[in-house]
């Protein structure tokens, strides 16, 4: 049973990368405004990331789900969503009228209160991975 | 440690599609923002049309009594249903229709802008920079 649950977990947490990762590779110019709208970064930077943060993201995700470089691609899941849930909490914090931008242009109006709730329980489901035994 | 050397691999990895996207990729990024986003015009432009433009302010009430450029109604979304009656008795159809918020960076402008289309106005534009660029202007 518990078995199940972490294969499940893992779906859910592989999947949902590459679906993100593969929205925001769609349109990486797209992706560069909404990473802007955070006021985090500069321009530059924010070009640079829409073009690799996609690719890491679907890598990463499809490797968990794979079970290859799992330890690898766990890590980089969950630093990532530490820093999506840090972006987003600034962005709250801030007061910023903006869209998560987790999916793209997929969903829209989203806001950053669900997607920071999302994120924290994809958070849970990483530690859970984490724990799984070898 | 071993998860360390698989995510430096892994992030070694993402570098050749990413690389080819920066390269190839039709929708990638501008490098720099000289690039006007869709639905986005430049203030020299606005200016150049003369007066016939009905300036729409999506800030908050508090920034719009400090500060607006001339002529300018206040329309935002959190009082939408108030100001949005006002906005109709300004407007005159094919009048040009020009949204500003904050800054480049922010994104009330267009989300006005689209709600703005969505009730029947046409042609509305956002002002890129927004209330900066008026004013920075020279």
């Amino acid at each position: 049973m518990a078995k199940l649950g972490c294969v499940l977990v893992r779906v859910t947490v592989g999947a949902l990368f590459v679906f993100a990762g593969a929205t925001k590779a769609y349109d990486p110019g797209a992706f560069a405004v909404e990473i802007q709208r955070y006021q985090l970064v500069p321009w530059i930077v924010a070009a640079l990331i829409s073009v690799y943060l996609p690719w890491l993201e679907m890598l990463s995700g499809a490797l968990l789900l794979l079970k290859r470089f799992e330890r690898g691609a766990l890590f980089l899941t969950t630093l990532l969503l530490v820093i999506f849930t840090l972006a987003l909490a600034s962005a709250m914090f801030r007061g910023l009228s903006i869209d998560c931008g987790c999916f793209g242009k997929a969903f829209t109006a989203t806001g950053t209160t669900v997607p920071l709730l999302r994120n924290l329980l994809l958070l849970v489901f990483t530690g859970i991975l984490w724990m799984e035994p070898r | 440690m071993r998860a360390l050397r698989q995510a430096l691999l892994i992030l070694l990895a993402a570098l050749i599609p990413a690389g080819l996207t920066a390269a190839f990729h039709p929708r990638r990024a501008a490098w720099t923002q000289d690039k006007l986003l869709p639905g986005e015009v430049e203030l020299q432009t606005v200016l150049a049309w003369g007066s016939d433009v009905l300036w729409v302010d999506a800030r908050s009430l508090k920034d719009y009594e400090a500060e607006h450029v001339p002529g300018a109604i206040l329309l935002n979304l959190e009082d939408w249903e108030q100001l949005f009656p006002r906005f109709v008795d300004q407007w005159r159809p094919e009048q040009k229709v020009v949204v500003y918020c904050s800054s480049t960076s922010c994104e009330l402008s267009h989300e006005v802008a689209e709600r703005l289309k969505a009730n029947g106005i046409s042609p509305v534009y956002v002002l890129k920079g927004g209330w900066e660029a008026w004013k920075n202007r020279k």
